[in-house]
């Protein structure tokens, strides 16, 4: 059994207020839990809102609705997690590789300094919905 | 995201105040746009009250530091936060957008 210690879920539309509603509950998240590390809190919070900023950004709808945001985010003894769904959506378009970008491109950064922030990031598609499941390993269990 | 500006005697000081998301990254990089416009091409963004930035921020500051350039002046930061601090190590923008401890410090070799 895993043992969650404390956890925030949104769902809303992916629009640009989404972002700051999954920050701020990032930032309420944090105040349930004072044991994890500020680096933990720090690195966590900087690729949940990376990931929620990639799917607003460029998530196409798969059909006529619209595309859903979701974010659920768990906090086990030594592990942060984030389950970050973009709803009704296209697969994603082109390579999930993350890019090098030259140093004075003002974009393609996102992916790779998710995968620099946490342990672990996955991708499943089940239906119309995307995810990606973001964790890290905290310092202090 | 609140910005505001003052012109200094060598300088004009930018402070960003908030997230620089992907909300506002556009705003600062209009801001900033505008501030050139006024005729100060000499820019620094202080940054002691941005508590986050993403790679959409990055962008932005990227965007203005050239923006700044091309009007024949830089860009330089200034107060950097740990976590702003830590998106530029990650990125290794720490070498194209210098961070100054201070803004009077910035363009104080100049």
């Amino acid at each position: 059994m895993t043992d969650v210690l404390a956890s925030r879920s949104f769902r809303g539309p992916a629009a640009e207020d989404a972002v700051e509603s999954v920050h701020n509950d990032l930032d309420s998240l944090w105040l349930d839990v004072p044991f994890v590390q500020d680096m933990d809190q720090m690195t966590f919070t900087t690729a949940v809102i990376e990931s929620v900023s990639n799917i607003i950004q460029h998530a196409e709808p798969a059909g006529d609705e619209p595309v859903e945001l979701g974010v659920d985010i768990t906090v086990q003894p030594a592990l942060l997690q984030a389950r970050v769904s973009a709803f009704h959506a296209q697969p994603p378009f082109g390579p999930m590789e993350p890019a090098v970008p030259g140093e004075d491109s003002e974009s393609g950064r996102g992916l790779a300094l998710i995968e620099a922030l946490v342990t672990t990031v996955t991708f499943e598609r089940q239906e119309s919905t995307n995810t990606w499941v973001l964790s890290r390993t905290s310092s202090q269990g | 995201m609140e910005f505001s500006y003052e012109v200094r005697d060598s300088y004009a000081e930018v402070k960003a105040d908030g997230r620089l998301n992907m909300v506002s990254a556009p705003k600062l990089r209009e801001f900033v746009t505008d501030v050139i416009a006024g005729g100060s091409n000499r820019i620094v963004v202080n940054l002691e009250k941005t508590a986050f930035m993403d790679s959409s921020g990055l962008g932005a500051l990227i965007g203005c530091l050239k923006a700044a350039r091309q009007a024949g002046g830089d860009l330089r930061i200034a107060a950097v936060q740990p976590q702003v601090k830590m998106v530029l190590q990650l990125t290794s923008m720490d070498k194209v957008l210098t961070a100054y401890p201070s803004a009077d410090e910035a363009f104080s070799n100049d």
